[in-house]
């Protein structure tokens, strides 16, 4: 009897199936698929308002790569390369820290939550701290600050970024190697594996999704960084250390007559992300059927 | 092939809680022992300060003539096999086999003729390029076997090995690695908190409890000479039946009287003099199921012996039927033959050999004789 009603109720539930999704497909389509959409269309028009554009073809696009300067070229290049090393640097400190924390060292807990602390600041936040802080240091030690050289700026993005991330990968990394069974660990240490074999031979592969993960978080979170990039550098010198974001950001608001080809870099930007995430999305699927 | 001796170990945990307060024990090269003993008892823990898996507070541990005391694990030429089997599960049934001896830097020809040879006798050839994860309970066990096999160490350390399998396959693995033992020719110390695996595969039996040893023999003398009541409680099953009686002399020979009864105890106890100064006291009286009998041709000449019960359950095991009763709020279990038709709710009357009883001191649960 209870089952029939179940079944009852199952069926009848599922001919309410769209009524359910309606709200929330009316917002997406009004706050994401509409806007996308006619994002796509501006790209090929030239505007300043929305409701003044004027159809140009691909002549947006043209110009992102024929224009003199390579802002948008030379971004591209800024942001890969900054995330390369973000994605080297964040995703070893962290898996370090996450070493240390779970060997049962005394405080801990204390030392996870100030480690994931930074993640819970704003970028802006951030970005002006990090400021007074590297400015501070370089006027000590070379008197000069961090808009003097796209180098100091290089790297002073990167120390916030890593100050930023490091704590949310290291709980990632935390979970996966506590999910490793003690017995493992002893059983390689019978075996006859040191330390670093066992790290290598058994910690590093025992932990690959967790590594899969951080690698993309870290990815797509340097490569779509955009307000600690505003508040630190601002793309200074000159235009050295604009990322993509900032210099889509830029191109948008700061150029008159440009807002169209800003928005053409923001269909690239969307494409090139909507990749990684694609390739994301395959890897971490594959190593799920792995474990 | 090595022996190991165990000298005053003592094993206390950072927090002051001490597991093992002081342990003796001589394993003999290429013997089988077993440490049996409720979870608690310090058994694992033992095993693993053999291992060097768990550090030694205080004594002196010996492998072979080799203080190991301070010594890591992988150079103590052991192998051991865990109760999850621990194999690595990113690697395949090959690599698993092959990991020791690739970390050892054996030469690849050697360490692939190992691991087949290794793998033929335990038949999980056609397994080597499964990953764990592919394969039944039986089969990892047999893996996480030949994962200790191919480094041919002194010294096979196994933890509840078959404490993960059906009951079926435990059995098949219980003659498995008796006779991988008689054909290694090597020491096995083994843990388990099963008691039949402990008497089935043993040389010797290490029965333990609260980090102290009870008792160190033969499966045999365990079971007919126990030292004390938690050793007769905890070998055997299903357990020895446990009675407290008072020792009486009736026209100078020793009764033990229990309820209404007045059993007339064997020869060799009326002799013992010790036994006398219980006269007037309350000992503990055990006797096995197996040693009550529904046959009155076990009646001695007396007919002292003869206890009449009620049977609130008859419980037909096949070969045997084991009988539930109850002697002055004391539950008694007898094991007879099958062949004897016995119901539940029947009245039988049971016979006691008397030879095969033991006598306890009830305040030290010591054996006083038998």
């Amino acid at each position: 009897m209870a089952k029939k009603h179940k079944k009852y109720f199952n069926k009848s539930l599922k001919n309410y199936f769209p009524v359910f999704l309606l709200p929330t497909l009316i917002a997406f389509v009004i706050a994401f698929i509409a806007p996308f959409i006619m994002g796509l269309g501006l790209s090929f028009t030239k505007f300043n308002a929305v409701t003044n554009a004027q159809f140009v073809g691909f002549d947006n696009y043209v110009k992102i790569f024929t224009d003199p300067n390579h802002d948008f070229l030379n971004a591209l290049i800024f942001t890969v390369l900054f995330t390369v090393v973000s994605i080297v640097t964040v995703n070893i400190i962290s898996f370090a820290f996450a070493m240390l924390l779970t060997r049962g060292i005394k405080g801990t807990n204390f030392f996870r939550s100030v480690f994931f602390l930074p993640n819970l600041i704003g970028g802006i936040v951030l970005g002006y701290i990090w400021q007074l802080l590297i400015n501070g240091v370089l006027d000590i030690i070379v008197n000069s600050d961090i808009t003097k050289s796209s180098a100091y700026g290089f790297w002073g993005l990167v120390i916030l970024n890593n100050w930023q991330l490091i704590g949310y990968m290291m709980v990632i990394y935390i979970a996966g190697i506590q999910n490793i069974p003690g017995d493992l660990t002893e059983a390689s240490a019978i075996d006859g594996a040191s330390p670093a074999k066992s790290l290598f031979k058994i910690t590093i592969p025992m932990v690959m999704p967790s590594i899969t993960i951080c690698m993309f978080l870290t990815l797509t979170n340097s490569f779509k960084m955009f307000d600690q990039n505003l508040a630190l550098t601002g793309g200074a010198p000159g235009k050295s250390t604009q990322m993509l974001a900032l210099d889509i950001y830029k191109t948008f608001y700061g150029r008159i007559g440009w807002a169209g080809v800003g928005q053409a870099k923001a269909v690239i930007f969307f494409i090139i992300v909507a990749i990684i995430a694609f390739i994301q999305l395959r890897a971490t699927r594959s190593k799920e059927v792995e474990q | 092939m090595a022996s190991i001796t165990l000298k005053n170990i003592v094993k206390t945990y950072d927090g002051g809680h001490t597991v093992i307060p002081n342990l003796n024990l001589e394993i003999k090269d290429k013997e089988f022992i077993i440490l049996v003993g409720p979870s608690g008892c310090g058994k694992s823990t033992t095993l693993r300060m053999i291992a060097g898996l768990e550090e030694i507070t205080d004594g002196e541990m010996y492998i072979g003539d080799r203080l190991v005391n301070k010594v890591a694990p992988k150079d103590r030429d052991i192998a051991m096999v865990f109760q999850s089997y621990a194999l690595y599960p990113h690697m395949t049934v090959y690599k698993n086999m092959a990991f020791a001896l690739e970390l050892r830097k054996v030469d690849k020809k050697e360490i692939d003729r190992k691991v087949r040879e290794v793998a033929k006798i335990l038949e999980i050839e056609e397994y080597l390029n499964r990953k764990p994860k592919a394969l039944s309970g039986g089969q990892r066990q047999r893996v996480a076997l030949g994962r200790a096999m191919v480094r041919d160490p002194a010294v096979f350390l196994l933890d509840e090995p078959l404490s993960n399998l059906d009951a079926k396959l435990r059995t098949e693995m219980r003659s498995q690695i008796t006779r991988l033992h008689n054909n290694l020719q090597t020491t096995f110390v083994y843990v388990t908190h099963d008691q039949t695996e402990a008497m089935t595969m043993a040389d010797r039996i290490v029965v333990m409890k609260d980090g102290y040893i009870q008792q160190v023999d033969t499966p045999a003398n365990l079971y007919d000479h126990p030292c004390n009541m938690f050793v007769a409680g905890f070998i055997g099953t299903p357990r020895m039946n446990t009675i407290d009686v008072k020792i009486a002399e009736k026209g100078g020979r020793l009764f033990a009287e229990f309820d209404n009864y007045s059993v007339l105890l064997p020869e060799r106890m009326q002799k013992n003099d010790y036994l006398k100064s219980y006269i007037g006291k309350t000992v503990v009286f055990g006797i096995r199921p197996e040693n009550l009998h529904a046959n009155d041709k076990y009646s001695d000449s007396e007919n002292t012996n003869k206890i009449d019960v009620h049977i609130e359950i008859a419980e037909m095991m096949g070969s045997e039927i084991y009988l539930y009763s109850d002697i002055g709020g004391v539950n008694i279990i007898a094991n007879v033959p099958s062949n004897k038709k016995v119901q539940s709710n029947s009245d039988v009357s049971l016979y006691m050999d008397t030879d095969t009883i033991h006598l306890f001191d009830k305040e030290t649960e010591k054996l006083i004789c038998d």
